[in-house]
């Protein structure tokens, strides 16, 4: 469960960075939690988890998962997560403004030429004539929350197309399913692992990629405490190489395709342990497939899209004017592109 | 118009309250009720008005009403039943209203009562203004508003003190002294009995019986406290319900 | 000094203090302005990191640049609305059950369990179903807070109209008033003051929902602006919002408050 001494560690986090470094380089079985959601996104710690590579970096890793990515955010805040990834959201900026959260790499990565992010309409908006995203103009856009990462590509479609769209929070994932399939919402952007399948039941359509609109967009971000970033830089590094190394299996297996089916399989079922574990392999397959997305090689992070991200929140209104990119990013990591 | 009860019994659960009681309310006369508690007295009263039916028995009325009588059988309550929300002149005029008296017609009536119990300055006085003595007698005003042919009365003065008391029966019988007016007087208060009854009425405890009707011959006006024909008269009735009252509150005891 | 005892009265020893509440003017607002002050100096000095608590004066301007914007208006407007349309409705509804409630038997023996079964129903978790049926616009946020301001107005009313005095109906039935006089003139004006006071509270509960509400599909409104504000992780602004609602709170209280004033003077 929680480690509580994180807790008491975020209180005293301005005193904190001011104290010498007390993190040594030579550990073993350090506890270590990791933030995840069950999506096919997040399988590079799923890999590095259950092939070992988190061992053999000396970390004792336990997974705790959400439902949403802003409380993923929240709990690194807290001391309830160490290192977790997920997309840069509103939430995820204003705890970096005041120092509790920093992105220290990226992860999955919109790349053209392999199945991104998809928009997606309802069957009434789609039978009354809106099959592109230039026919948006005006309709109803489902987002999460405010500052979501739905909202940033909604927004940004809106601005390429020069249309406006109208923005409705849902607050989860589940609810703008539902309203889009019964037609209240209009349109709404998904990953493809979830884009396919609705798509294929005919309640809705898909009309665009938003790779078309957000070349190179860093979808997600590897993230942690600042104190970690700060502070326990041995046991950061070990985990992004652990991550990097569960990536780089992934990719190979499943986005580059180059080590063969059988190897394939063998991820598809390792994921399918998170993913869809609900639903028998055969039904699970498709949809761990589909959702597989590039995650950036060494955890590269793209800072030309966060900068990007950031300065939207910015204009938006959703974050401080005075956030900068050094307060959000520890760029010491990992190679930035 | 006159009342008579005929061989009236009730009972509530398997208690018999009243057992077996006739008696007539000649017109122009205040017959008052006393017993120990819990004999059946209001029981009775509610009987007489139509708001209970009795198990065995008739409740007769007999005789025309007087003119412009809108309800022949009208209660005083102990606890006067004033609506809190009206004033006074409110009061009055809701017994009115339901009758199609309204406006000019209504406003005489209620100055009329008001006037009968000197409450015309408090027309407009809210009921939480008012002491009790002053309540009960806007709860009279209202029973004078619907010209009754009989007052039921519950313990009208039981609520009051003693002084208060006082003044509302002079107030009580230079209204009956005025114009005679029928009426049933159940009160467990004996001075109140000789002063007010023509006919004085005594159960016993339960289950309710007459044990005995007293009359007394002097008229209204020229009783007053202290008056030792009238002090013969309560001694006698205390005597009679004495050992009723003490069998009575034993008996409270037990359950 | 025993001889003395007799030459020397002294006072009889005073028992008979405390026990007693009293109005003490001033303390409550002190007591506020007291952690108020101590917030604001902790967050300055550091002791209390701005993760934990936002500084005081941030979210006053916060709530300046709110008025100064016009956007509190946008914000307040559609919750305005929302809470008066929903509440109305919830409230006229839940008066108009509860006196049925109240008098008739038949309907009491039928409506008493479901109401029962109502109450205790988050009505959160049937704002997915309200946005299926009422649509996701104005429609489902109406429905939400009448069914969350129905059921509370229901119970007390229907307590108030079994409350209220029964001599008086006695009074009215032996004075021969007609069944129509009695319930308006005896019986609704005897149960108006439990009908207020469950007003209070279904008013508060009005407010709670205007959050949940505004949690799908809603632009603007002040719990649109809390939730924002809480996803962004923005304390600044959730706090400005949170005393926005507490400001409702206090206001629609005080207009009850009023109205029992001018409508319940008659009360001892």
């Amino acid at each position: 469960m929680t480690d509580i001494s994180r807790r008491g560690a975020l209180g005293l986090l301005g005193g904190a960075a001011a104290l010498p470094m007390l993190g040594s380089p030579a550990f073993a079985n350090t506890k270590v939690t990791v933030g995840a959601l069950n999506f096919t996104s997040h399988a590079a710690s799923f890999v590095a988890f259950e092939r070992g590579y988190f061992a053999e970096a000396g970390l004792d890793v336990e997974f705790k998962f959400f439902q949403a990515a802003q409380p993923m955010a929240v709990a690194i805040a807290s001391g309830d997560a160490d290192y977790a990834v997920t997309s840069i959201t509103g939430g995820l900026i204003s705890l970096a403004e005041k120092g509790a959260t920093k992105v220290i790499g990226g992860a999955l990565t919109e790349e053209k030429g392999i199945d991104g992010q998809k928009i997606l309409v309802s069957d009434a908006a789609y039978q009354a004539g809106v099959t592109t995203p230039k026919a948006l103009d005006g309709k109803k856009f489902g987002i999460t929350q405010a500052g979501s990462s739905f909202h940033y590509m909604g927004a940004k479609i809106a601005q390429a197309e020069g249309i406006a769209l109208e923005f409705t929070p849902l607050q989860k994932v589940g609810a703008v399913i539902g309203a889009l399939k019964s037609g209240q919402i209009d349109a709404w952007s998904i990953v493809p692992h979830i884009a396919k399948p609705l798509a294929g039941s005919g309640a809705v359509h898909i009309i665009g990629n938003v790779a078309d609109y957000i070349p190179n967009y860093q979808v997600t971000t590897v993230f942690t405490s600042a104190n970690n970033a700060a502070n326990e830089r041995a046991k950061t590094e070990a985990f992004l190489k652990a991550f990097s190394k569960g990536a780089a299996d992934f990719n190979a297996a499943l986005v580059d395709k180059t080590t063969g089916e059988a190897d394939a399989e063998d991820m598809i079922k390792l994921i399918h342990k998170y993913v869809y574990a609900d639903k028998p392999y055969d039904k699970a397959k498709p949809g761990i497939v589909n959702g597989a997305m590039r995650i950036n090689e060494g955890a590269a992070l793209n800072t030309t899209s966060v900068q990007d991200q950031l300065d939207w929140f910015k204009s938006e209104g959703l974050v401080k004017d005075s956030v900068t990119m050094d307060m959000l990013v520890d760029s010491s990591y990992v190679q930035t592109m | 118009m006159q009342l008579t009860l005929d061989a009236v019994s009730h009972r509530y659960a398997d208690v018999t309250v009243l057992s077996d009681i006739s008696l007539t309310i000649p017109e122009g006369q205040i017959v008052c009720i006393v017993g120990p508690s819990g004999c059946g007295k209001s029981t009775l009263l509610r009987f007489l008005g139509g708001l209970e039916r009795p198990d065995q028995g008739q409740v007769l009325q007999n005789g025309p009403v007087p003119q412009g009588c809108l309800n022949p059988l009208t209660y005083v309550f102990q606890d006067f039943a004033l609506l809190p929300w009206r004033d006074v002149a409110g009061n009055v005029s809701l017994v009115l209203e339901d009758h199609g008296i309204r406006g000019t017609k209504a406003a005489a009536v209620i100055d009329d009562v008001l006037a009968r119990t000197k409450l015309s300055d408090f027309r407009a006085a809210l009921p939480k203004q008012l002491s009790g003595g002053m309540k009960q007698r806007v709860a009279i005003a209202r029973a004078l508003a619907v010209n009754p042919a009989v007052m039921l009365m519950d313990e009208p003065l039981s609520a009051l003190d003693a002084q208060t008391r006082e003044l509302l029966m002079d107030d009580l019988i230079a209204l009956w002294t005025r114009a005679p007016f029928t009426a049933v007087y159940v009160t467990h208060n004996l001075s109140e009995a000789v002063r007010l009854g023509h006919k004085i009425v005594v159960l016993s405890r339960r289950p309710g019986t007459i044990r005995e009707i007293v009359e007394i011959d002097i008229p209204l006006t020229e009783r007053h406290a202290g008056d030792p024909v009238l002090e013969t008269h309560q001694a006698r009735l205390w005597q009679l319900m004495r050992e009723e009252a003490e069998a009575a509150d034993k008996e409270l005891g037990h359950v | 000094m025993s001889d003395n005892t007799h030459q020397n009265p002294q006072p009889v020893p005073f028992r008979g203090g405390g026990f007693r509440p009293q109005r003490i003017r001033g303390v409550g607002l002190a007591v506020f302005i007291l952690l108020i002050a101590f917030v604001e100096w902790g967050t300055r000095v550091g002791f209390i990191s701005n993760l934990t608590l936002p500084r005081p004066s941030a979210v006053f301007a916060t709530f300046q640049d709110l008025i100064e914007t016009g956007m509190l208006w946008k914000h307040l407007l559609p919750s305005l609305s929302r809470l008066a349309v929903g509440a109305a409705l919830g409230v006229t509804v839940g008066v108009g059950v509860g006196v049925l409630i109240g008098l008739f038997s038949l309907i009491r023996a039928g409506l008493v369990p479901l109401v029962a079964a109502l109450f205790p129903i988050p009505k959160i978790a049937l704002l997915p179903l309200f946005v299926i049926w009422f649509g996701i616009d104005e429609g489902s946020k109406y429905a939400l807070i009448a069914l969350g301001t129905f059921t509370p107005t229901v119970v007390a009313t229907y307590g108030a109209v079994d409350n209220v005095d029964r001599t008086l109906i006695r009074m009215g039935q032996s004075f021969g008033l007609g069944w129509f006089s009695i319930v308006r003139k005896i019986v609704l004006p005897g149960a108006l003051p439990g009908i207020l006071s469950g007003l209070r509270v279904s008013i508060a509960i009005g407010i709670i929902l205007l959050v949940a509400a505004e949690m799908l599909g809603a632009q603007y409104g002040i719990g649109a602006y809390i939730l924002e504000a809480g996803s962004l992780y923005d304390l600044e602004r959730l706090f400005a919002g949170v005393v926005i609602l507490s400001g409702l709170g206090v206001l629609t209280s005080g207009l009850i408050g009023w109205i029992e004033r001018r409508v319940l003077a008659w009360r001892v």
